[in-house]
Formats: structure tokens, sequence, C-alpha cells
């Protein structure tokens, strides 16, 4: 075996150096097809059945490798490396505590008044765990991402970041979207470095004006066509207010609630995905890794918006087929949308491998879809 | 090249330092890293550790010293460490873009339909035969205890009419499986709720007052509580617990792959799709209702009283059916009355 110290003692720049190193702009790059997702896709759907869903952590690691290997920087690629087994095993307890949960909240109702404020207060522990789990099985050039964020930060940035936004209707969601980014961005490490993030709330009320502006305008006009049907709903009102047939009402306010609100939860989700795009160009565009290393992101934000719409619409009227297309289609759009403008090189990172702990709170989010932001 | 080696890069152990580097299988039949010419690092193939393929990523081979050779070269990875024949070697083999795949395609389109048609309703099937009768009971008590402290109050219907139903509603129950005994019939102020009947999985019926003050007469109300019965039979507060929940997981398991929206779609459109068994088993209690009527000697098509009197209470406003949990009150109406008069000319032809 050759000896390998001469390689280990590489040149890390020393913090006193120069600031005169040669900054370049190193673009991402994706580089997969949707004719080559679309047999691991089908495959994983269908191994996944008829193992009666054991196999879907091998989905997950497969599926995951493929992006993350077909994701591109400065020539090299990144790498996933979860274990399915500790995959299968965290999704297995992450289901039998939904189970015990559902059982206990079904028997005992009561029981689920005190399970939910649990759950609420657990919620910051699981992100912060899942966290540190994909950022430890996530490598790029042999070094190993890491996630040091504790349990108060994810609490501001999830719970008292979601209840502001909520209470406040949105108009205080900028604060909970610098709470979030600002949470995930400067608690990454690589390779022992730190990550910084600057964002300010300021630049964040910045991306929220738009998609606000186009809510309210749509609210308007929404709300003005309903008042030119008024007389034609409280006729029906009258009909229906009558009748003591509780099901009958029900099925009547159902059917109305649906039709209205539809589109205003499609209005809603469109100025959801600008504020979102935006949000992300102005948090990745203030981090600094290692001091040095600038992170860009420059996503066309209605074009971000078109994307996620029409993939959907797509999914849906192919049966699920498209997705594939869909999902390379996303990857390429957010990798071409993002850069790193690299001061000096990326060599001279030094990692160690640390254990990346059990799976359950990276599968409990994974299964429970919760959106963790990137 | 395959053969004669592979390029990539190697990274020392730790390291993100990158060397453009060449591996290739020695005489002795260790992989061999050099950068430059130089020997960087050695080992034996079966010291190694090898990525599994997946489609045309970089594969990572990993030395025992810690130290790492990267290549894109898939097919001269697998020439060397022979990766044909394993697991991962087979799945890589199937996700080849080959016409098979649409095979494929067709198959996870016809399984899930299965599932959804055969394998859900079988699992709930198990699932509630292996139910302690705990179950139902435990959720019954709860359920009436909660409706109890929040919209019920004590009924405040006389004792005797109670009594005089009650008396009548135990010859009905009597020719159900349970037996009288395994049915026990409340009286409540509905309030919010109005005139309402719901049947509770551990055979305990509540009827409001508001709805015996609305049909009237007592064979009405007994028709209603024939439907009720039948619920009860027929275990269908269960079955719908063990339904939604087999569909969640089923939509859960796939949802990495389908993608957050499409998952939250699925889940909104089964919720949906609950709506329309919900009604198949109103469907399924009007029948059965009819059936115990008929078999304690009343009036099979009493409970069509009950509907004319709601259909008076509600106009002619008619939702959609889809988006009700119980089939339109016309059409009950007219399946009772067709279904009363097929068992009686079946019970005619009988005698």
């Amino acid at each position: 075996m050759t000896d390998i110290a001469p390689w280990s003692t590489a040149a890390r720049p020393a913090t006193g150096m120069p600031a005169e190193l040669p900054r370049k702009v190193e673009p991402f790059t994706f580089t997969g097809t949707a004719r080559e997702y679309f047999g691991i896709w089908i495959v994983n759907i269908l191994l996944t059945i008829v193992t009666i869903g054991i196999y879907s952590a091998w989905a997950k690691v497969r599926r995951l490798r493929y992006f993350y290997g077909n994701t591109h920087l400065a020539g090299a690629s990144f790498d996933y490396h979860a274990k399915p087994v500790r995959i299968l095993i965290g999704r297995i307890i992450v289901l039998a505590i939904i189970l015990g949960y559902n059982i206990v909240a079904n028997l005992f109702p009561v029981f689920s008044l005190v399970l939910t404020p649990v759950f609420l207060l657990a919620l910051p522990w699981f992100v912060m765990r899942g966290l540190r789990f994909n950022a430890r099985v996530t490598s790029y050039r042999n070094i190993r991402f890491d996630f040091t964020g504790g349990y108060w930060g994810a609490f501001k940035a999830y719970v008292l970041g979601s209840i502001i936004t909520w209470l406040s209707l949105g108009i205080l969601a900028p604060i909970a979207s610098r709470w979030m980014w600002h949470y995930l961005l400067s608690n990454a490490t690589y390779g022992g470095r730190p990550v910084t993030n600057e964002a300010t709330v300021r630049a964040m009320y910045g991306q929220w004006l738009l998609p606000a502006v186009i809510f309210l305008g749509g609210l308007v006009l929404f709300g003005a066509s309903a008042f030119a049907i008024l007389p034609a709903l409280q006729e029906l009102y009258s009909d229906i207010s009558a009748s003591a047939d509780a099901d009958l009402v029900l099925a009547v306010i159902i059917q109305l609630l649906l039709t209205s609100l539809l589109p205003l939860i499609v209005l809603l989700a469109f100025a959801g995905l600008i504020y979102r795009a935006g949000t992300r160009n102005v948090a990745f565009n203030a981090t600094l890794i290692d001091g040095r290393h600038k992170l860009m992101s420059f996503i066309h934000r209605g074009r971000f918006a078109w994307v996620t719409v029409s993939n959907l619409v797509a999914t849906i009227l192919t049966l699920g087929l498209a997705r594939p297309w869909a999902a390379v289609r996303m990857a390429k759009l957010m990798a071409v949308s993002t850069a790193l403008e690299v001061e000096g090189s990326l060599d001279g990172y030094i990692g160690q491998i640390v254990d990346s702990g059990p799976a359950v709170a990276s599968e409990y989010l994974d299964v429970e879809g919760f959106d963790i932001g990137f | 090249m395959a053969s004669d080696g592979l390029s990539g890069s190697w990274f020392p152990p730790g390291a993100s330092q990158r060397y453009v580097a060449e591996a290739a299988v020695d005489a002795h039949g260790a992989l061999t890293v050099t950068v430059e010419g130089e020997v960087v690092t050695s080992a034996f193939v079966e010291k190694l550790v090898v990525s599994e393929r997946v489609a045309s990523i970089p594969r990572r081979i990993t030395f025992p010293d810690g130290s790492l050779f990267e290549t894109s070269d898939n097919d001269g990875v697998d020439a060397i460490t022979g990766a044909h024949g394993t697991a991962a070697g087979i799945i890589d083999g199937l996700e080849r873009y080959r016409p098979r795949l649409f095979v494929f395609a067709g198959l996870v389109i016809a399984l899930c339909f299965l599932v959804y048609r055969f394998a859900v309703p079988a699992l709930v099937e198990v699932a509630v035969a292996v139910t302690p009768p705990i179950v139902p009971t435990v959720l019954s008590q709860s359920a009436l205890a909660s409706l109890d402290t929040t919209v019920m109050s004590p009924s405040e219907l006389p004792a005797d009419r109670q009594a005089a139903i009650i008396a009548a509603f135990k010859a009905i129950a009597a020719h159900s499986p349970r037996g009288a005994d395994g049915f026990v019939l409340n009286f409540r102020k509905g309030g919010p709720i109005g005139p309402n009947a719901f049947a509770l999985p551990d055979g305990n019926l509540v009827l409001t007052d508001e709805l015996v003050e609305l049909a009237a007469n007592d064979e009405a109300v007994l028709g209603v509580l024939g439907h009720e019965i039948a619920h009860v039979e027929g275990e269908h507060s269960l079955r719908q617990l063990y339904r939604a929940a087999g569909i969640t997981g089923l939509i859960m398991m796939i949802g990495g792959d389908i993608g957050a929206a499409a998952e939250d779609i699925l889940v909104q459109g089964s919720a949906l799709m609950a709506l329309s068994f919900s009604r198949k088993q109103e469907t399924e209690s009007d029948r059965r209702g009819v059936e115990l009527m008929l078999a304690a000697g009343r009036d099979p098509t009493a409970i069509v009283g009950f509907f004319e009197k709601l259909l008076n209470l509600s106009g002619t406003a008619q939702p959609p059916s889809m988006l009700s949990t119980h089939p339109d009150t016309q059409g009950r109406m007219d399946a009772v009355k067709a279904y009363a008069a097929e068992l009686k000319a079946r019970d005619g032809q009988g005698r």
C-alpha cells in the first residue's frame, strides 16, 4: 500500500492568505434524461408494489442517487450514500408511530387533544434530525456535508414561522422565510467549514410584494364576480336553509366551498410558487460557503411557476406516466438556475465521515410529505 | 478502454483534492490507481467497496485506505468487479430503456387497479375479522361521550313513547343475527344535528327527538332504525376506517416517486372515493332494512315515509350525488319500493 501522507497534507489555504485568488462562476448542470429516469422510476414502482412496500427504501436510494449523481458542479457530481436497510427501518418505525397515533386518536378522541401538541413539539426535532441525516449522506468531491442546526432553530423556523404566517394572513411570511432559509443554510457545513447566510427580512419582503399583489388582485376580481351572482346564491340559500336535513345542507355547503375555493386555492398556489422561487434567489445570493465561495440562484419566477404547474397537469393527465419527464425537467430548471462563484479552488477540504444516525426523522419528513424547502 | 484501464478522478482519504487518475488491474489481480504515472493506492478487487450502478452516474470505488476513485466508465467497472448477476446488476438491467418498460408501465397500472379493487377490500375483511370486540366498544363509547358533551342533550320524549318505540325496535332487532340484546337504543335531543339517527359500531343506536317528531308516525321511525341496524350488522364504520387507512398507506408508499403535489391530489381523490364507498353502504343498509322490516311483519317501505318528510322539508334543491355521503333521496325511495315489491313477489311465489 502506498504512503498517502503526501496527498493528505495537500495545502489548505491558511486564513491569512491574500484575497486576490481568482474567482470563477461554476454553473450547476443536470445531465439526467427523462428516458433514462423512466426506467428507474417504473421499476421502482413495480417492485414497490410487488414487495408490498419493502422495496420503497431501495427505490428511494436509487432515485436520489440518480438525481444527485447527474447534478454536476465544476466537473464533479454529487452522491447520495444512505443505506436502504436503514431507510427501511426508519420507514417501519414511522409507520408504526403514525398507526399508533391513529389508533389512539380513533379510540380515545380526547387523547388526540394531548397528542397534537406533542407532535407539534416533536416536529422541530424531526426536522433537525432529518436535515442532519440528509446532509450526512450527501457528498461532493469525496466530502460529506453536515448539518449542525439545533432544536430551537427548527422550532422558530417551522413551528413559530407557520404560526405567525397564518395568524398574519401571510403578511409576516417574509420573516418566517428568513428564519427558515437562515436555519437551512447557515447550519450546513462542508468539510467542517461553515456556511453563512446574511439574507435580510427586507430583501425577503422585496420578493413578497409581487405575489401579494397578484393574490390580492385575484381576490378582488373574484369577490366582484361573486357579488355579481349573489342573488342566485341567496335564492339557493333560502331554498336549502328551510331544510333540516343535515346531510343535504352539508352537501350543498361542500359543493359551494369547492366551486368557490378552487380558484382561490389555485391563485394562492400560483402566488406561493412565485414567492418561493423569489425567496430562494434571495437566500442563496446572500450565502457564502467557507467565507469565500458565493452561492448564486437566479430562477425566473414565472418560469418556475409555469414548470411546476404544467408538470403537475401533465402528470395527472397521463395517470402519472409523465412524472419522470416532469421530475427531470424540474431538476434541469433548478440546476441551470444555480451556480457557485468559486474563489481559488475547491481543493483542500478535509472531511470525516460521521455516522448519519438512524433514518427515522428523515423518513418521517418523507412519508408525511413535509417540504424542506430547497 | 475498459480492458486496459479506467480513467477518472482519485481523491485522497477524506479530502476534496482531486487528481486525474487511471485505474487498472495489475498482474497480481489488484486494482491499482496511478496519478501521473505514480501509484497512489492499490487493493485486491474483493477488498473494494464499489457503488451500485444507477443508469450512467459516476461510480465510486472506495479503497481500504479510505481513498476514492471515481469514474464514469460504468462498463469498465462492471468488467473488473463482475457486477453482473448481483441483485443491483439485475435491477440495473431491468431499468434499461427497452420496449419491456412499457409492459412494466401497463403492469403497474393493472396492479394498482387490482390492489384497489381486490387487495384493499380483502385486507379490510381480514382486519375486521381480527379486530377484538373491545375496539368497537371503546370506539362507540368515546364517540357517544364526546357527542353528549358537545351537541346532544337528554331526550325530552315522553317515557311511554320511548317505551313503545323500544318494544317495536326489539321485535325488529330480534331478526338480526346479533339478536335483540345486541342493540341498545338511545334517545337524545339532537340540537345542531337535527332529525338524525345513527349507529355506533358496538350496537348502540342513537335516535334524536327531532327525527321522531319529523317522522310523525312510529312506523317510519322503525324503518329508519331497521336501516341503522343494518349498518351495525355490516360493521360499516370499521370498514370505512380500515379502508381509509389502507388506501392512505398505499399512496404514502409510492409518494416519493410520484411527487408531493400528485400525492396530495391522490389523497384528496381517495377522500372523494370514500364518499362513494359510503353511499354504497347506505344503499346496502336500505335493502337490509327492508328485509328486517318484512321479517318482523312490518311495512318494509316505512322508511319511504320518512324520506318524503325529508323531501318536503328540503324543497327541490338536490345536491349532485357525487358530493354526498348519501345517495339522492328520490333514488333511494324508488329503490326501497322496488326491492320491497321484489321481496314480496318472491315471498308470494314461495308459498
